[in-house]
């Protein structure tokens, strides 16, 4: 490891999903052997995919997330995740603009859980859930409508090279400016 | 003329008078991002993504409409404007709902078919400020066959109501409701499939967003995976510039060419029903065997042809007036060289007959009258159709002469029967730019009173086969042909559902690239090409010669036309 790291303080990361597919931390981790490098220079506090979930009460220095806000623990995790990040990034065209969940919001909540819980074709019997400790479904929302963001990363995913290229200019000390091949809302 | 001297950006620029501030800063190589402003259609000033700032005028002004003066110091990209442009697009991407992850024309900013996109990306905007209401209910119109509408992606550029008004006189499009209430609407807002419109899809072509969407093509290909192939439609013998898009080998859509006489132009034949896919491709040669088809080697079809030709008396040639000229001298030859037969014809539609000065696609939106004798373009030649409701736009008077109803009547000043023939000199003699465009089958008094008419007077034949031009300067006749033995050259071409039948003979032959009623009555079926897989060209109702050009491969198995005939003449010669 590098000497810097007895010297400086290591930078911290964290990460989780919301209102989304996963499709954006697949695509982090396609940036593939670079996150060896990532984690010489930053140390990864809690992901979805990894032991942690919760980002530490001590705070990081960025937190992540990925999807939009469509529920109550959504929003729960979201305000969570901006109290202790100094830097928040909305990752993927979910957490941007509400992404495809968004569509959903057009026919409406009730609308949406009976097609979801009773009309859908394979469903016998159904019902909505309605049990007390299950998150209450809201309107699909982007993150910055919820918490305030300080970086949008759209993409549907973005590009391994995307999300590097943002990490790298923050572990630089650089606020990432996104244009050309790195912005891409597709 | 004078010029007009401007200062755009600090540069001296000089600028021809009537011009737009838009026009002045394109000509001299100075970017202006448009959304609603298109080079084919009238300035409009909708989307305000122009905006330039101009010294002592009080507010930015939209460079699109703004008229250049003497002296004028414009600014393109001030910060005031820079930060003015992004504001629209914040408020453009707000207004409704542009995600792009689920829109058929988004792609990376190489990619993109979106010019809303395109602006996004060029400003660098990685999200917009103002979020849009995605509870809204945005109606999405999929009621015509070929291409939809949905108001969600919909900017109200108005491009569409202009092309539809401007370009295509059909004046179907118009807007409903004001401010944030405005939508897209069609008649007095009626389903667009139930409406005036003719889905000749010019609309389609110049949306910048993806509220026209082409249901064929949606979500095949973006920019830089599609290729776009100059070429001629052979739908009929207007001869439209087409743009033929593919991606791999597959026929996507077909676009009208701005640079052509056309001017982008076409109608819901060339631009939908040609892209089509048409089931039972012919890729083999075929012999019957009994009320069986056999699949065999082009070695085995081909000799079966020429002996089945040759062991009959008389031969007689059908061929489809779609082929390219190339493909109709084969044919003619191999009628008369290798065949020796009197009877080459063609399998519909008349030839026409042409005198007198020829008209240009042109002449016809330009002309003061237009008369109209036994022809029905709305009908059969959509694209002059629509130019001659242009010209009735602007004030042309147009005469129907005919027995019969017509399409184009209820833009007809006068309406005339044939017998009253004699009445077109006198309209003829008060106009300065007449144009007369005929049909086929005419009768001879009519004929003769219209080549009669003065020498200013300009022709357009309107005849239905789109090649048919060139087969009556080959001397192909029109005429039915008989004969004991039968060669058919369909090509692509399919028989009309109340006309299918080929005349009796002992032995047919049908070179066809798809089964139908003709290969049905055929001995020996031999592969034929598409339109999108030939090379040549074709004459059209200008006298034009225009390029066929190939944009897509044929099958490996399925020869060039003019291959096969030849083929059947070596051995019709041994």
């Amino acid at each position: 490891m590098s000497d810097n790291n007895d010297t400086k303080e290591k930078v911290t990361i964290a990460s989780d999903w919301l209102c989304g597919c996963a499709g954006c931390h697949m695509s982090f981790l396609d940036i593939d052997e670079r996150i060896i490098e990532l984690v010489q220079q930053a140390t990864l506090m809690s992901t979805p995919i990894t032991d942690l979930k919760h980002p530490p009460e001590s705070g990081v220095t960025v937190g992540i997330l990925e999807g939009g806000i469509n529920n109550s623990a959504n929003e729960a995790v979201a305000k969570m995740m901006r109290e202790r990040s100094k830097i928040l990034i909305a990752l993927g065209d979910c957490a941007v603009f509400g992404g495809v969940p968004a569509m959903r919001n057009a026919v409406g909540i009730q609308a949406a859980l009976e097609r979801a819980y009773i009309d859908s074709e394979s469903t016998v019997d159904g019902q909505i859930p309605d049990d007390p400790e299950i998150a209450c479904m809201q309107l699909t929302r982007p993150v910055d409508q919820v918490v305030p963001v300080d970086i949008y990363v759209p993409g549907c995913a973005p590009s391994a090279d995307a999300i590097w290229y943002v990490l790298t200019e923050l572990l630089a000390g650089r606020m990432p400016e996104l244009q050309g091949k790195t912005l891409d809302w597709h | 003329m004078p010029k007009v001297n401007l200062t755009i950006d600090d540069r001296k620029v000089q600028a021809e008078y009537g011009q737009t501030v838009y026009e002045a800063a394109t000509e001299a190589g100075i970017y202006i991002p448009t959304l609603c402003h298109h080079p084919a259609l009238k300035p409009e000033g909708a989307c305000r993504v122009c905006l330039v700032e101009i010294e002592r005028q009080r507010s930015l002004q939209p460079s699109c409409t703004f008229p250049v003066s003497e002296g004028l110091v414009i600014h393109t990209s001030s910060p005031k404007v820079l930060e003015a442009r992004k504001f629209v697009l914040d408020l453009i991407f707000s207004e409704r709902v542009h995600y792009c992850m689920f829109c058929a024309v988004s792609g990376s900013q190489a990619n993109t078919q979106c010019e809303l996109q395109q602006l996004g990306y060029e400003n660098h905007m990685t999200h917009w400020q103002f979020p849009e209401n995605t509870c809204a209910d945005w109606p999405v119109d999929a009621t015509r066959e070929y291409f939809f509408m949905d108001h969600s992606r919909c900017i109200l550029c108005r491009r569409c109501i202009r092309a539809c008004d401007d370009i295509v006189a059909n004046h179907t499009l118009g807007l409903m409701n004001r401010g944030i209430h405005t939508m897209i609407i069609a008649d007095a807002n009626a389903p667009l499939g139930e409406s005036t419109c003719v889905s000749c899809g010019t609309c389609l072509q110049v949306c910048p967003t993806g509220a026209l969407i082409d249901r064929r093509s949606a979500y095949m290909g973006g920019a830089q995976d599609i290729t776009e192939t100059p070429a001629t439609c052979v739908a009929c013998p207007v001869g439209c510039g087409i743009e033929i898009v593919t991606r791999s080998n597959n026929l996507l859509r077909v676009e009208g060419d701005w640079d052509a006489a056309n001017g982008g132009l076409l109608c819901v034949t060339g631009r939908f029903e040609t892209c089509e896919p048409q089931a039972d491709r012919v890729t083999q040669p075929m012999v019957r065997n009994g009320d069986a088809w056999q699949e065999v080697s082009w070695g085995e079809a081909l000799a079966a042809a020429a002996n089945g030709l040759k062991g009959v008396g008389s031969v007689a040639g059908l061929v489809t007036p779609r082929a390219t000229t190339e493909t109709l001298t084969a044919f003619k030859a191999l009628m008369g060289d290798a065949l020796h037969s009197d009877q080459a014809g063609l399998l519909y539609g008349d030839t026409p007959e042409v005198w007198g000065a020829r008209a240009t696609l042109q002449d016809v939106p330009a002309a003061d009258l237009l008369v109209v004798v036994g022809a029905n373009p709305l009908e059969d030649q959509k694209v002059i159709g629509y130019l001659a409701k242009r010209a009735a736009d602007k004030g042309a008077r147009i005469v129907v002469v005919n027995d019969e109803a017509t399409e184009l009547d209820p833009w007809a000043r006068q309406r005339l029967p044939m017998s009253q023939i004699g009445d077109v000199a006198a309209l003829v003699a008060g106009a300065h730019k007449p144009v007369v465009l005929y049909g086929v089958g005419l009768a001879e008094d009519v004929k003769a009173a219209l080549r009669s008419l003065p020498e200013m007077v300009r022709f357009m034949p309107l005849y239905t086969g789109t090649n048919a031009a060139a087969a009556a300067e080959l001397g192909l006749s029109a005429g039915p042909v008989e004969a004991q033995a039968l060669y058919v050259l369909a090509g692509d071409d399919l028989p009309k559902p109340d006309d299918g039948h080929l005349p009796a003979a002992q032995f047919t032959v049908v070179q066809a690239a798809y089964r139908s009623a003709w290969t049905d009555a055929a001995n020996v079926v031999l592969p034929a090409r598409v339109w999108t897989e030939q090379d040549g060209h074709i004459v059209n109702i200008e006298g034009r010669v225009l390029p066929v050009v190939a944009a897509t491969t044929a099958p490996a198995s399925v020869a060039a036309d003019t291959k096969t005939m030849a083929d059947i003449a070596e051995l019709m010669a041994r």
